[in-house]
């Protein structure tokens, strides 16, 4: 009778749940959520243990090397663009990669992409969000146009001039990827740097705010104390969204030959073999649906986590 | 407030953001260094005083500050200087000029058909909600943000121009005029816009449809459309009428931030087809650190969307009165 209750009112507050608790039983409900939590899973499964899933060594040409075997019963040696089989699930690229583990090695990157870019861009959203939100009166308006020149910008063009830049003006090789992500990072916190800042002006009219500050709280404390954790769900909603469209990004920029070329990137391995796609679709198409399978992945995983975290989206 | 005067001030606001962007345009492109030097170095046949004579006559042998300011007041005379390498000399007014049509036309093309197609289904898919309908429309739209741009555009490629051969896989025009589609200059052009448009479409039409399916959901649970069907009106009337009309406030947001960075998306997709627009012209020079065309470029792309940005603040207090501009 207990359960069949609580299945009734699956919601229901009687149990002491966590407000988080509360945010992971809505998320466990929602379907694609949980199918873009799987599609991630699957593939940071795949970045963490890379050298059990993949076929082979990196930087390994099939039948060239030892340690990289060609098929049975083939006999040339040189084993470019091999369609799909069971040997080469995904075939080899026009260089005589193996394309399964190509991808398989490209995962660790686009994570670090993602993930890096995001944590750059959100801890800058973070710290200026809140402090706008929270000092109002010229800090607020000084840095408020600030993020506006930011919002303004031409985020990508930017990028890829800055990377140009970066290359020449060092003199090295294309920007190495630490270079990109940081980039990313430094010129996407405007957004969400706003919508923090919108959140905290509410946030901070409440009484345990006021009754905070009462008791003599120093500013610091009310903001991370007080304001970041009632921002926080909102902060989880935009990084993982950011995510998604900083993978996307480096993808780009990898496609327009700024990109990092000492870096296997699903990006690279893609553009690589749009050059020869019609020889070997196989070496394009199967980097372009991990990136896409990816990037869906946090996509569903940010639009579950809203409508889980975020109330005032309930119905 | 009256909209001239709002107009005004918000103006006033956005100059400090629009010289905070000239500045940190150019201060970025000085980070390479001596862009003479730069463009100049892997050519044995240039000395070093033809390299002095060109950085003279491209007043780069002025202090930086100085440089700025020549460049912002020749700005404000609606000149954008010259390209030093890409086209040597050629007045970047020029060069965007003559693209920026061929930018436009794929790019106005695919917003058009984008919103043209997307309202109705966006629609749709909010009135059968988690039907089967709905779930294969949310779903394909969630894959049609998440997929690269020039993937698609690759998949397009390699599908209609390479397999089946219908369409050219790049350019705006077929080389030589024999090769014309069906023999006509018009036909032919539109035929090679076909592709770069569909992608672009596509590419589009994902992020509006989500966007007009939770307006639309959003509308339909106001007490007015609870009203309008009380009142006996058809389904018709009132999805049409009643809730259409208010749920297409946020897409004109949309509109006008998408107006606003216009040029912007158009890098990718122009390389992917080949097409000779603003956006591969922009990658051209900024591979070769051609700055008079990258600040070009981004400067009016930054005009752009900060007056297209008082034109959506003003639109969206005409057509929501609940809205006051403050």
């Amino acid at each position: 009778m207990y359960k069949r209750l609580r299945d009734l009112t699956p919601l229901w507050r009687g149990s002491g749940v966590s407000q988080w608790g509360l945010a992971w039983r809505r998320l466990r409900r929602n379907k694609a959520a949980l199918a873009g939590l799987a599609v991630v899973g699957i593939i940071g499964v795949m970045a963490i243990f890379q050298n059990y899933i993949a076929l082979y060594p990196a930087k390994c040409l099939v039948g060239l090397q030892p340690q990289c075997p060609a098929a049975s019963g083939r006999t040339d040696s040189w084993q470019i663009r091999v369609p799909p089989s069971l040997h080469d699930p995904f075939g080899t690229d026009g260089s005589g990669y193996d394309v399964y583990s190509q991808i398989v090695y490209g995962a660790r990157p686009a994570f670090l992409v993602g993930i890096g870019a995001t944590a750059i861009s959100m801890a800058l959203a973070i710290l200026i969000g809140l402090v706008a939100g929270y000092a109002g009166g010229w800090v607020d308006n000084v840095l408020m146009r600030i993020t506006e020149v930011f919002l303004v910008l031409p985020f990508f063009l930017i990028l890829l001039v800055f990377l140009r830049v970066l290359e020449a003006g060092t003199g090295s090789g294309t920007g190495a990827l630490w270079i990109i992500i940081a980039i990313i990072g430094v010129f996407s916190w405007s957004g969400a740097a706003r919508i923090i800042r919108g959140e905290v002006l509410h946030v901070r009219e409440f009484e345990y705010v006021a009754a905070s500050r009462q008791i003599g709280s120093s500013a610091r404390r009310i903001l991370f104390r007080h304001l970041f954790p009632n921002v926080l769900h909102i902060i989880i909603v935009l990084a993982t969204l950011q995510i998604a469209g900083s993978i996307l990004t480096e993808a780009g920029v990898s496609f327009l030959g700024f990109g990092d070329t000492n870096t296997l990137t699903w990006g690279r391995l893609l553009t690589d073999a749009s050059s020869n796609v019609k020889q070997a679709w196989w070496a394009g198409a199967f980097p372009g649906i991990f990136i896409t399978l990816l990037v869906m992945g946090f996509n569903l995983l940010g639009n579950g986590l809203r409508d889980a975290l975020d109330p005032r989206l309930r119905e | 407030m009256s909209i001239i005067k709002y107009v005004l001030r918000r103006a006033l606001y956005l100059i400090p953001v629009f010289f905070g962007i000239t500045l940190l345009v150019f201060s970025i492109e000085r980070l390479a260094g001596d862009p003479i030097q730069l463009l100049t170095q892997l050519n044995p046949k240039i000395n070093e005083a033809q390299r002095q004579a060109l950085r003279h006559y491209f007043g780069l042998d002025k202090p930086v500050y100085a440089q700025y300011l020549l460049w912002l007041s020749e700005l404000f005379m609606g000149d954008l200087g010259s390209s030093y390498a890409v086209y040597s000399g050629v007045s970047v007014n020029y060069l965007v000029a003559t693209r920026v049509w061929t930018t436009l036309e794929i790019q106005l093309l695919g917003f058009v058909f984008s919103l043209v197609i997307a309202i109705p289904i966006g629609v749709l898919s909010a009135r059968k909600r988690y039907s089967l309908l709905d779930v294969t429309i949310t779903s394909s739209a969630l894959v049609g943000t998440s997929i690269p741009i020039f993937f698609l555009g690759i998949v397009f490629i390699l599908g209609f121009g390479y397999y089946l051969g219908w369409f050219p896989s790049g350019g705006a025009q077929s080389t030589i005029p024999s090769q014309y589609f069906l023999g006509d200059q018009t036909l032919d052009h539109i035929w090679h816009l076909t592709l770069p448009t569909a992608v672009y479409t596509f590419a589009l039409l994902a992020p509006i449809v989500l966007l007009v399916r939770s307006s639309m959901l959003e509308v339909l649970r106001q007490d007015y459309i609870l009203a309008a069907r009380a009142s006996g009106l058809s389904e018709r009337t009132v999805i049409y009428k009643h809730a259409l009309k208010n749920a297409l406030i946020p897409i004109v947001t949309y509109i006008g931030l998408y107006f606003g960075g216009l040029l912007a998306g158009a890098p990718i997709t122009e390389t992917v087809f080949n097409w000779p627009g603003v956006g591969r012209l922009f990658v051209d020079a900024t591979n070769v650190l051609d700055f008079p065309i990258v600040q070009g470029i981004v400067v009016l792309i930054t005009l752009m969307t900060l007056v297209a940005n008082i034109i959506t603040d003003i639109t969206y207090a005409y057509i929501d009165p609940r809205i006051r501009l403050e």
